[in-house]
């Protein structure tokens, strides 16, 4: 123990870390009625950072060339050790991350946390969700099977539909006419650079800040639920009677990310094909169109609402304005109510808003 | 001059392109004549067509010889046409490509009374509408005209057992194909078993048949046991209970510390 001290006074003086051990316990106090919604931020860096080493450790196999990719991923699910196990927790942990993406972004619209003074809180968890839906596509073209190709070959066709622009943009993803060698080499390229660096930058500014303005209450068992935000100066919301970070919501933040683990576990030993359908194990056929095409599920609903409207260009603007008024929420509802029961108009809205979603994506699933 | 440098080259890519084409499907004068012709001279080519002979790309010439590719001397004798094969003729035929099998008819009672009303291949396996070759050419219709059934029952009932766990395997290999497992090494295997397995019967040697047939299962027992996912899910199963804990004894401490 004493050897532990001593490498422990060794670092602090050089370093200062009882200092920010100390802030972390007594300077930077939670809210005292924070719940497990607050620990999905954490659950997402972990998220993220195991996509990373995953990720890396599937690009020293992985060949972006369309006559080797697929036997690439298959090579590394079938011959390298663990490679099977490492290639499920990547594919099936970026559908996770999405969803729990999405349980995060619920939890903000209902407690209200979204509202001033942290509306670019919220812009930048938007963006992070674009991004993440961005990385995902991008990485599913990659293992060159019939379903990433045809999915992607959808995807890509579906911005022809934009005015003017849309054949050139085209193009300019898919490098050419058709989803070839220079889609792939492009989407490559954003998946395992562009796209990452961006999201960590993002990540970055999201918490930053988060820690300048400080974390907002939620509005359950309180009696004044109330935005107290007067918006004339600058203020870190501190809360003096409230909780340690450490160790006090840090254990909050391991339980939701062990259980976050076992159900992630769960789906890679248990159900990996949930994910990933047999049809992926065929190699791409540019010659050869599968009778279903059908993105991943996170994109059914946008698939499914292009095909409710006559024209492509008619759904993609409804999706477009739908985005955007979700983007700029935060600018749009100026109510100071945070209670989701004190704003039951908003909450009803939202409730149908999500269960749209549910349905258009079970739609364009059995569609 | 610069303008034409593309269309030369994608000229250049089409030319390169038309021998991969050529190399599928082969130009043909005898599917192509015959194709045409009515009654005998055309039936073979239709039935032909569903042979999997046809499918492996075997044409006409390789049991009738002649040249497919000129139109004009392809029915020469010079260019090594020899019409119908006669009974003796269609063993040897068969064995240009069926080695293995040639060999061991020729060497079975089979094969020793060819030209003497025995056997040939087509016999049992037809000639131009061959097919994959199962465990049901072994028949009461193909063997009783010329003897009793009782010893081709009982090898038929030892390569049953073969067959029946190749078809266990082949059902694997679909299944493990769909996990995205790598069967190509297995496939290739069981091809080799399943060849050596069906050629063993052109033996007609019972205990050898027995014997040979007894190592095939074991190597093919060997083979059932792949990609086998119990150790996966026992893994999985710890794995998964091991976060659960986790996340309780978490929970304890929080409390106790709450």
């Amino acid at each position: 123990m004493d050897f532990l001290k001593q490498l422990y006074d060794w670092i602090d003086v050089r370093f200062g870390v009882r200092e920010v051990v100390d802030e972390k316990r007594s300077g930077h106090l939670l809210p005292p009625n924070i719940n497990a919604w607050y620990s999905l931020g954490s659950v997402l860096l972990v998220i993220f950072c195991l996509q990373i080493v995953t990720g890396l450790l599937l690009m020293l196999y992985y060949v972006p060339d369309i006559d080797k990719a697929f036997g690439s991923v298959a090579f590394i699910m079938d011959e390298i050790p663990l490679g099977r196990l490492i290639r499920l927790f990547h594919a099936v942990g970026s559908s996770m991350m999405l969803l729990v993406i999405l349980l995060h972004m619920f939890s903000i619209l209902f407690m209200g946390s979204y509202k001033a003074p942290r509306e670019l809180h919220w812009l930048s968890g938007f963006f992070l969700l674009l991004l993440a839906m961005g990385i995902s596509l991008t990485g599913y073209l990659l293992p060159w099977n019939q379903l990433s190709f045809w999915a992607t070959t959808v995807a890509t066709d579906c911005v022809s539909s934009i005015p003017f622009v849309g054949s050139d943009l085209v193009e300019l993803l898919r490098g050419g006419k058709q989803v070839g060698f220079h889609t792939l080499g492009r989407f490559y390229t954003l998946h395992v650079g562009v796209l990452p660096a961006t999201i960590a930058a993002l990540i970055g500014t999201h918490l930053f800040l988060i820690r300048r303005t400080g974390v907002s209450t939620p509005p359950f068992g309180l009696e004044d639920t109330t935005n107290q935000w007067q918006g004339d100066k600058f203020v870190c919301k501190d809360h003096p009677d409230g909780i340690p970070f450490f160790p006090n919501f840090v254990l909050q933040d391991l339980i939701s990310i062990s259980l976050y683990l076992a159900c992630l576990m769960m789906f890679v030993f248990f159900f990996p094909n949930m994910f990933i359908p047999s049809t992926s194990y065929m190699p791409a056929n540019p010659l050869v169109t599968p009778s279903h095409i059908k993105p991943e599920w996170y994109f059914l609903a946008n698939y499914q609402t292009l095909k409710l409207f006559p024209s492509e260009i008619v759904g993609l603007t409804v999706q477009a304005c739908a985005m955007t008024f979700l983007a700029l929420l935060p600018f749009i509802d100026r109510g100071t109510e945070k209670h989701p029961l004190k704003r039951p108009v908003f909450t009803m809205t939202a409730i149908g808003c999500i269960l749209l979603w549910i349905g258009l994506t079970i739609w364009g699933l059995y569609s | 001059m610069r303008q034409l440098v593309p269309a030369f080259l994608l000229v250049f890519a089409l030319l390169s392109a038309l021998p991969v084409t050529a190399a599928v499907t082969p130009p043909n004068v005898c599917v192509t004549c015959h194709g045409g012709l009515a009654a005998r001279l055309g039936m073979p080519v239709k039935i032909w067509k569903t042979s999997i002979h046809a499918e492996h790309g075997v044409s006409c010439n390789a049991c009738h010889g002649g040249d497919p590719m000129d139109a004009v001397n392809s029915m020469s004798q010079a260019r090594g046409f020899r019409g119908v094969p006669v009974a003796t003729e269609i063993p040897s035929i068969c064995g240009g490509c069926h080695m293995g099998i040639a060999k061991y008819h020729a060497a079975s009672p089979h094969g020793r009374a060819l030209g003497r009303g025995g056997p040939t291949c087509v016999t049992c396996h037809g000639s131009h509408g061959v097919v994959r070759a199962t465990i049901d050419q072994i028949n009461r219709k193909n063997c009783t005209p010329c003897h009793g059934f009782e010893s081709a029952l009982e090898i038929k009932n030892i390569m049953m057992k073969t067959d029946g766990m190749l078809k266990a395997i082949e059902d694997r290999i679909i299944e493990l194909k769909n996990q995205g497992i790598l069967t190509d090494t297995l496939e290739k295997r069981l091809f080799s078993l399943r060849n050596q397995s069906h050629s063993l019967f052109h033996t007609l040697n019972i205990d050898l048949i027995r014997q040979e047939s007894a190592h095939l299962q074991a190597e093919l027992e060997k083979n059932n046991s792949i990609g086998s996912t119990g150790t996966g899910l026992s893994i999985g199963t710890l794995a998964v209970g091991w976060a659960l804990i986790l996340a309780l004894l978490f929970y304890l401490i929080k409390k106790n510390i709450d």
